[in-house]
């Protein structure tokens, strides 16, 4: 590595990103032919926090600053090199190494680039890097996941009117990123306050998506081996507890958002061309993308089913519902009661629907008594009182596992997995087929290396 | 709450949010049914939501899981049997086309089941069929299992429901519906014996369609819309529906060639000698020549597959081409009123040497002549002469520009022919098909029978064709009741223009003379007198003796009308020109002989010969009836002294002056015809004596022959179908 380093020194800093990028492909691309999972030690990262970050190794040097447009061309050369590089494992441990944050002072730096990187691949279509990031999305703590979809969404929902259809049409080019591309925005809006209500582009974007194809919201799921405990700190498998938290909550955010904010949302001016004009018109927006969270769960159910998960599985975690019905109830006693008993109504009604399906699909994990006592404080509702008492005992209809809807024509294929975008940890590490079993206990194969 | 209850509930609110928030009022609806999964109202509303929006996957989806979890709803039969009975609909509107775009979602599992259970429930035979028929052709595997029984209940309905007709919905779905599944399944195996009955079947029902009559068409648009008649556009779209079917369901695209294709299968699964597919008709028949000619050869089993090979085989060349020809000439049979653009035809003797001064050329002698006039009788008819007919082949002409593809049309007339006597060649052959055509009631097809009489003609055997044309005239009859009135007269009377021609040809002039002016009161006038008999004059005639015998003649009043008028100068001249004296037939041929002026001048001249041989000649007709400025001038000159100072009595009763015992009159009276007899009508007599006496005769003539020729302009046609209409009884009775 140091003589790598002393040769690339001579070099100017984009000749010597390059050729960094080229050593460590040569490097991985060796080690991947004897070890199947390499580690990545600090020798690389430290080679790349220097020649690709710009992260003076002494102490006290001065920090090289690339010019906007250096920074451009070190843009295209890793755009290039994802590009230009066929096998997956390999872009996947340089890409793993490049944005893996250290929890060192390259990391603000590292975010950067990354967000301007995926922001370039958007915009050029890269799939390779779409991909990369995707995967990146999976195994980096969500707080740097919120970052990289708050650097996309001001690219491309605030700062040109209109260019969010550039970012709509990833949709086909890489399902797999849109996918927890959605999750991150969900996590990074949260609806706690009237700046965290996702802007009306980046709500219409994500419900045309998921009214297109319900099973987007799936893919990661769906190729990605089970664990039985979902590692915390993380992005979920799915964004369907974001999703939930965004129906339920909208009526009442909504209605807590202040006038004079509604109509002055900082970015409002600039996306209207194809935003949807008023806060009100987002709120059909919400009913349909509910109506596609229901669906969702209901494909769920068979999936769970098939991978014998049913019932296992919290894709709905419980603490997630518990903190949700804790905002709800803080939220309803917020608003003047009188005022907002029609947001009130329908965000309980929305809840007790989403739970109900989500307990009936088998991942959200809780049992009616349990559900009472987590609901104990929300103001009453006929259809939530309905689901916490769930359905009158009746015999039970012979033909029909309950609850249990089956495919009709083929057994669901789950989302295409096309080869080009192999499961996630198409690591060399991991038997390639049994990708979907379930294997209890055993860890999360990527770890974001420290 | 109770489930009730709560079921109520969700479904209620659900459809309280359908107007304002249809996606809220989904959510509700998926709420409800993962809460009470067994509830058939949730579903129900679900699907019909769904439904009313026409989302085809979606409702299909839903369809699914009501119809398997709930198929003891009485809603869901009625929701199956609507969306069956879209299926078998021909209806392009939106919401027939979402039904059956909402079946077509099922899997096939559950699509077969759909229809097995829609076919239960159906208690009419011919929407049950319909059904099956649904079911059969989506999943060929259910037709080992229904095609033979539903086949056979078809057949069984068409027995108890007594269809008069071999075209009927039944048949209809039997032979073009659901025996090409069966006879094309590999999996149905079936005996020869019952793949006969369905090849019978077929071929019955085939030909009645094809040769179906038009006035079933007339009707049926008469009954749906009477401006529809109004509007020619219209009129001349081909429209027949077979009652019981749909408009598209009647319709049968390309009938022959799908009788030959389920000829050909059977051939192939009953393992017939040759492939008759893909063969000309031609071909075919020589095939079966083949087959025939060794037919004797095998056992008792080899022998009927043969023999029913031949025969069918044969017999459907033999229909099909004899009702190409039969189609061709005359089309309104088929194609109904629109056919007015294609000439209809008849197939008649040839009578162009009528003008022929053959008389004088055979022989002087009067006993001689009549000799070969009674040879002529005998040789003229082959009745007597093997049926068969073998190496008679004569020539039939058409004029080109009366039928365009007169060669094929006459193949067609061959093969027909050829098939005919193939079928008739041998006598197991024979049994078999006059059994076919019993069952079948040929007896009653009136496009057969005018195939099978041309056919006699042709074969010169005119007995026999004699009393095919009174057995046709009696079809047409019937037939041409029910047709609209005053249509097409004359093609109707095909039979009589054919009677006179074969009894002309058997020496029976006074039967042809007699149809002749019978025939007269079809004829449309005027006919303009320029056209002539397109036949010619045979350059060639010289070089090749074989004239053509026959030829297909328009059947119109234009053609048709100087041929009779030849037929009937031909009946006359024979007597006209005997030694013994007969002025009436003279007269007659003389005003025949006006047509078509001057072809007959040898005769003419040949007539004032004999007029001037008697010295005197009496025919009182002569100027109600000749204007030929030519004869004229003759009969004048005639008079005069250079003329030979004849005397001609031709003026009306002039002839009284004369002696009593003048053929004409000794004829009458021995007929006992009723007609006013001059003799009887003392008043009359008593004027023509006085007028004769007062020497006014010469006078009269004169008179008479300037008024002639001031008739000269008079459209010849018009003064000769008046002659044979007034002088009706006196030409027969010339001939008596």
């Amino acid at each position: 590595m140091s003589d790598i380093r002393l040769s690339l020194l001579r070099r100017d800093a984009l000749s010597a990103a390059k050729e960094v990028l080229y050593h460590l492909d040569i490097f991985f691309s060796s080690q991947l032919q004897s070890v199947p999972l390499p580690i990545v030690d600090k020798g690389p990262v430290e080679l790349l926090e220097e020649f690709v970050f710009q992260v003076p190794k002494e102490r006290g040097s001065p920090a090289k600053r690339l010019n906007s447009l250096q920074e451009l061309q070190l843009l295209e050369i890793m755009c290039n090199y994802f590009q230009e590089q066929s096998k997956d494992s390999v872009r996947q441990i340089i890409f793993s190494s490049l944005f893996s944050p250290q929890g060192n002072k390259a990391d603000d730096c590292r975010m950067t680039l990354l967000g301007k990187l995926v922001s370039m691949a958007v915009a050029v279509c890269r799939v390779p890097v779409l991909e990369c990031a995707a995967s990146w999305l999976q195994r980096t703590p969500t707080v740097y996941c919120v970052r990289l979809a708050q650097a996309l969404v001001d690219d491309y929902c605030s700062l040109v009117p209109g260019s969010i259809q550039t970012l709509k049409q990833i949709f086909s080019a890489s399902p797999r990123f849109c996918c927890q591309f959605i999750t991150s925005v969900t996590m990074l809006y949260d609806m706690s306050s009237d700046d965290l209500i996702p802007p009306p582009d980046l709500l219409e974007m994500v419900v045309s998506w998921i009214f297109e194809d319900p099973r987007l919201i799936l893919i990661t799921f769906l190729n990605t081996p089970i664990a039985a405990s979902l590692p915390i700190g993380f992005l979920e498998l799915t964004p369907l507890s974001g999703l939930i938290r965004w129906c339920v909550k909208a009526p009442l955010a909504y209605k807590r958002k202040k006038p004079a904010l509604a109509n002055g949302h900082p970015n409002g001016k600039l996306a209207k061309s194809s935003a949807p004009a008023s806060d009100q018109d987002c709120q059909p927006l919400y009913s349909k993308l509910h109506l596609s969270v229901l669906q969702v769960l209901m494909l769920l159910q068979g999936h769970l089913t098939e991978k014998n998960l049913y019932g296992r599985l919290g894709l709905v975690p419980f603490d997630h519902v518990v903190s949700l019905v804790d905002e709800i109830s803080r939220l309803s006693d917020e608003l003047n009661p009188l005022n907002a008993s029609q947001e009130v109504e329908l965000a309980l009604d929305r809840l007790a629907q989403a739970l109900q399906v989500a307990m009936a699909a088998g991942t959200f994990l809780c049992t009616r008594e349990d559900l009472r006592t987590v609901c104990s404080r929300l103001p009453h509702n006929n259809l939530l009182q309905l689901v916490i008492s769930g359905p009158v005992q009746q015999p039970a209809h012979a033909a029909l596992p309950p609850g249990f809807y089956s495919p009709i024509h083929t057994p669901p294929l789950g989302y295409p997995t096309h080869a080009a975008h192999p499961a996630i940890p198409a690591h060399p590490a991991l038997p390639a087929h049994p990708v979907q079993t379930f294997i209890p206990g055993m860890a999360f194969p990527y770890r974001p290396i420290h | 709450m109770s489930a009730q209850g709560d079921c109520e509930f969700l479904v209620r609110r659900a459809r309280e949010l359908v107007g304002q928030d249809l996606w809220a009022a989904k959510a509700w609806l998926i709420t409800a049914r993962s809460l009470y999964p067994a509830d058939f109202n949730i579903q129900y509303e679900m699907y019909s939501l769904e439904r009313n929006a026409e989302r085809t996957s979606s409702a299909g989806r839903l369809l699914y899981d009501i119809f398997v979890n709930f198929p003891e709803q009485p809603v869901v039969w009625r929701e199956i049997s609507v969306i069956t009975s879209a299926l078998r609909n021909d209806s392009q509107d939106k919401q027939t086309q979402f039904l059956r775009g909402l079946f077509e979602t099922l899997p096939g599992r559950i699509q077969c089941e759909m229809l097995l259970k829609a076919t239960e429930q159906c208690f009419n035979t011919l929407e049950r069929a319909e059904m099956l028929l649904l079911l059969l052709r989506r999943f060929p595997e259910s037709v080992a299992q229904h095609g033979v029984g539903l086949g056979e209940s078809l057949l069984e309905a068409e027995n108890i429901e007594d269809q008069e007709s071999p075209v009927n919905c039944y048949r209809k779905l039997f032979v073009c519906d659901v025996l090409p599944l069966i006879i094309n399944n590999l999996d149905v195996r079936l005996p020869a014996a019952l793949l006969y009955k369905y090849l019978n079947k077929a071929a019955e029902f085939y030909i009645n369609y094809v040769t179906r009559s038009t006035q079933v068409e007339s009707q049926y648009q008469g009954a749906q819309d009477t401006p529809a008649l109004l509007s020619p556009s219209k009129r001349s779209s081909q429209r027949y529906i077979i009652e019981g079917l749909t408009e598209k369901s009647s319709h049968i695209a390309d009938p022959w060639e799908r009788v030959f294709k389920i000829l050909s299968v059977v051939g192939v699964r009953c393992e017939w000698q040759v492939d008759t597919s893909r063969r000309s008709f031609g071909d075919i028949l020589l095939k079966m020549k083949d087959v025939c000619r060794y037919i004797g050869n095998y056992d008792n089993e080899a022998h009927t597959k043969y023999k029913t090979q031949v025969i069918y085989s044969t017999m459907l060349v033999f229909f099909k081409n004899a009702f190409q020809y039969v189609s061709s000439i005359q089309p309104s049979l088929f194609q109904g009123p629109n056919a007015a653009n294609q000439i209809p035809l008849v197939l008649l003797e040839n009578v162009s040497n009528v003008y022929g001064d053959t008389d004088t050329d055979r022989s002087k002698h009067v006993h001689k002549k009549r000799k070969l006039a009674e040879g002529r009788e005998k040789t003229m008819s082959s009745d007597d002469e093997d049926p068969s007919g073998k190496g008679r082949s004569r020539l039939i002409t058409i004029h080109a520009a009366d039928l365009l593809n007169s060669v094929e049309v006459l193949e067609s007339f061959r093969l027909a022919r050829e098939s005919w006597e193939l079928l008739h060649s041998l006598d197991s052959l024979d049994k078999e098909f006059t059994r076919i055509c019993v069952s079948w009631k040929t007896d009653t097809w009136l496009w057969l029978r005018i195939f099978l009489t041309d056919m006699i003609i042709y074969q010169g055997q005119y007995k026999k064709a004699i009393a095919s044309l009174h057995h046709l005239a009696a079809l047409q009859g019937s037939h041409s009741q029910q047709q609209i009135p005053g249509q097409g007269s004359l093609e109707n009377q095909r039979a009589l223009i054919q009677l006179a021609a074969c009894h002309f040809a058997l020496g029976e002039y006074r039967f042809a003379c007699e149809k002749v002016l019978d025939l007269m009161c079809y004829m449309v006038l005027p006919i303009q007198e320029g056209t002539k008999l397109q036949e010619e004059q045979p350059k060639l005639k010289s070089k090749f003796r074989k004239v053509s015998e026959l030829k297909l003649w328009p059947c119109t009043s234009t053609a048709v009308m100087p041929y009779c008028l030849r037929l009937l100068l031909a009946c006359f001249k024979l007597r006209a020109f005997t030694d013994n004296r007969d002025d009436m037939a003279l007269g007659h041929v003389i005003v025949l002989l006006q047509h078509e002026w001057p072809r007959g001048e040898n005769l003419f001249l040949k007539a004032i010969n004999k007029i001037c041989q008697q010295g005197n000649f009496q025919y009182e007709n002569f100027f109600n009836y000749v204007t030929n400025i030519d004869m004229l001038e003759e009969f004048a000159y005639l008079r005069t002294q250079e003329g030979g100072k004849i005397h001609l009595e031709l003026l009306p009763n002039q002839g009284m002056l004369i002696k009593t015992s003048s053929p004409p009159l000794g004829f009458l009276q021995q007929e006992f015809i009723p007609v006013p007899q001059p003799s009887i009508q003392t008043a009359d007599r008593h004027h023509t004596v006085t007028r004769g006496i007062t020497k006014g005769v010469k006078e009269d003539f004169r008179l008479a022959m300037e008024r002639q020729v001031s008739r000269c302009g008079e459209s010849l046609m018009m003064v000769l179908h008046r002659f044979c209409i007034n002088e009706k009884i006196l030409l027969l009775q010339t001939l008596a």
